[in-house]
């Protein structure tokens, strides 16, 4: 991309999410953006660790599922105010996370898939068992919504919940942004590519991949809280194989170790995936046939494109030198 | 007040569940174990094999369906998951041989692989749920608790089979020729030995046994495209446990899970069991990664 396409593509996103919803109220549109959002600062953030750190942590939606669940306990059982919500669900979701790094530190490749899976399914055994609080198999439900004195952010089809998710989302670019360009972002980076290089030039491996993981961990959190007060419930669905592939999927489909990617992954995902709904479980054939196609043939995934692009574009045209010197 | 009797009797019971376990996680993990000693990866489509097989030897057994007998359905659905392993290994493992990162592609593309079955398995064959017959009607007494003889064909053919696939392993040539393919590809390569052809057979012997196993818990349990789900994720543990690249390891990994099972949920009960299980794989992972007879 030119170095000033980049920032106009950038406001031009944001701006057509902004003004989204005054162009249309349709209620299934709302619902459907709200989630793709929600799935963009999901993917996004999950890219931190498996993108940029080169960690195959498997846990980062069972953070997202952690800090729902913490957020609707609290808001619901013990009568904490919803506002609160979202700063439970953050440090719900970093105190997992410093929980799963902890073994994550000793071990590699497919032991730290293992052990982050692993950790999943004992978040998810907790919580069926212990149905008084979680509501067990059938999940939590009448989780308090969020409100300010008589405007529920339910209204107006859920624009409160619209615009609540899109302020997220626009912090979570900054912040993966940021990161990509920081001496935090370039140290982790060093350790994925050539780990032993980095440790002897003094990049501190366990500080840095714990510090990895909770920067991480911590949009889940938040997203995980308001997506609890947005659908009013909490499923253990969420610590599921299925949620763990569609999330996959679309970070494979935007390009992981890209700012964009993801979400553009998230986005293209999401509507491909309401384009395909009425073939009912047909469209989950669709969604593993693209995953291997995608890892077969486009490695870099829709990040990659442009790339792509570019270089089709290099080789059709005529070098300029020869036809100089002829001239 | 507890006396001696019921302590006796809690003692039986523990014996006799935690051999059905550890028998059933054998059959489930000898396939896993295979690929991943041979391979060196981990297929997760193994707990869709074992829900497909067992669709396919209903189809073929079951009076609703086409009605040829118990032996018949169990031999066509063996068959069918070495098939379906064979096709596995074509499209989702043998493209990416090679690559850097193998493991973790393998991860992703079997995982898809699971998913694209469950799914077609739902298709096919509906929501409804299915049972196969027993194999063997009526009870077996054993060390003072009944069983059922399902059960004891259960325990008695798990061994066996671990048995047969060690002397294939061990006195065949392509048994050789596949743990030489393990232990050094390219030398296997140099000294003449089709390493793609290995990898497949391998793959297909795999995917029998994990048919085998659906076939064996379907007959158990109701048969529905998750079936293998659960099995999948135990399997996993046994594998880890027992040790890269040690078949006795896997063994011992699985009746050590199974009567671990048993013990703990006999005083702690079936919910806090499974919880139990993964805290005490995260801790084992980290203390031990090699497992218990893998080499580091």
């Amino acid at each position: 991309m030119e170095k000033n396409a980049r920032p106009i593509a950038v406001a031009t996103f944001f701006a057509v999410l902004l003004v989204l919803p005054l162009a249309n109220g349709d209620s299934y549109v709302r619902h459907i953006s709200i989630i793709a959002i929600m799935y963009a600062v999901l993917v996004s953030s999950w890219n931190i660790t498996l993108g940029y750190g080169g960690v195959f942590n498997f846990a980062h939606m069972a953070f997202f599922a952690v800090g729902a669940y913490a957020t609707g306990i609290l808001t619901k059982t013990f009568g904490f105010s919803p506002w609160w919500g979202m700063p439970i669900g953050i440090v719900a979701s970093v105190v997992a996370s410093v929980l799963v790094c902890l073994p994550v530190l000793r071990l590699k490749g497919i032991y730290v898939i293992l052990v982050t899976f692993a950790f999943g399914q004992l978040c998810l055994q907790i919580v069926l068992n212990q149905r008084e609080l979680t509501g067990g198999n059938f999940g939590l439900v009448q989780i308090p919504p969020l409100e300010i004195g008589a405007f529920s952010f339910r209204d107006y089809q859920n624009i409160g919940y619209y615009y609540l998710s899109l302020a997220i989302l626009a912090i979570t670019v900054a912040a993966v942004t940021w990161f990509s360009r920081s001496r935090f972002g370039w140290r982790v980076i060093a350790l994925r590519d050539n780990e032993p290089y980095a440790v002897s030039r003094g990049v501190p491996l366990s500080r840095i991949r714990l510090a990895t993981f909770v920067f991480s961990a911590i949009f889940p959190g938040a997203i995980g809280a308001v997506y609890a007060q947005y659908v009013r419930s909490a499923s253990p669905d969420m610590f599921g194989f299925s949620f763990l592939t569609l999330a996959l999927s679309m970070l494979l489909l935007g390009g992981i170790g890209t700012v964009w990617g993801p979400i553009a992954g998230a986005f293209v995902f999401t509507i491909l995936s309401e384009v395909m709904a009425p073939l009912g479980p047909g469209r989950y054939l669709v969604t593993a046939v693209l995953i291997v196609l995608i890892l077969r043939f486009f490695p870099k995934g829709l990040a990659g494109i442009p790339q792509f692009l570019a270089q089709q574009w290099t080789r059709a045209k005529p070098k300029p030198q020869p036809a100089a010197e002829k001239a | 007040m507890v006396t001696l009797d019921s302590l006796l009797l809690g003692f039986q019971s523990i014996f006799a569940s935690g051999l059905v376990l550890a028998s059933l996680y054998v059959l489930m993990a000898a396939g896993l174990a295979l690929v991943w000693n041979t391979l060196g990866i981990f297929n997760f489509t193994h707990g869709a094999l074992m829900a497909v097989a067992a669709y396919v030897a209903w189809t073929v057994a079951d009076p609703r369906g086409l009605d040829l007998g118990l032996a018949v359905g169990v031999i066509v659905a063996i068959l069918v998951a070495a098939l379906l392993g064979l096709v596995i290994n074509y499209l989702l493992v043998a493209p990416f041989l090679g690559q850097k990162q193998i493991v973790l592609i393998a991860v992703m593309t079997t995982l898809s692989g699971a998913f694209f079955i469950e799914n077609s398995a739902l298709l096919i064959w509906g929501p409804r749920i299915k049972q196969l017959d027993k194999f063997v009607e009526g009870n077996v007494k054993i060390a003072g608790t009944t069983i059922s003889g399902h059960e004891a064909v259960i325990i008695v053919v798990a061994p066996l089979l671990m048995l047969g696939l060690w002397a294939f392993l061990r006195f065949t040539w392509t048994g050789s020729a596949i743990r030489a393919v393990a232990q050094n590809r390219e030398f296997a390569e140099l000294s003449g030995i089709r390493v793609k052809r290995m990898y497949a057979i391998a793959f297909a012997i795999a995917a029998a046994l994990a048919g085998f196993a659906g076939i064996m818990l379907g007959a158990i349990r109701f048969i529905t495209p998750g079936l293998g789900g659960e099995p999948l994720l135990k399997a996993l543990i046994v594998v880890i446990l027992g040790g890269l690249g040690s078949m006795p390891g896997t063994v011992l990994g699985a009746y050590l899970v199974g009567f671990g099972e048993a013990i703990s949920t006999y005083f702690l009960g079936a919910y806090w069991t499974q919880a139990m299980l993964f805290l005490v794989f995260i801790a084992f992972l980290v203390l031990r990664p090699n497992g218990l007879l893998g080499k580091p």
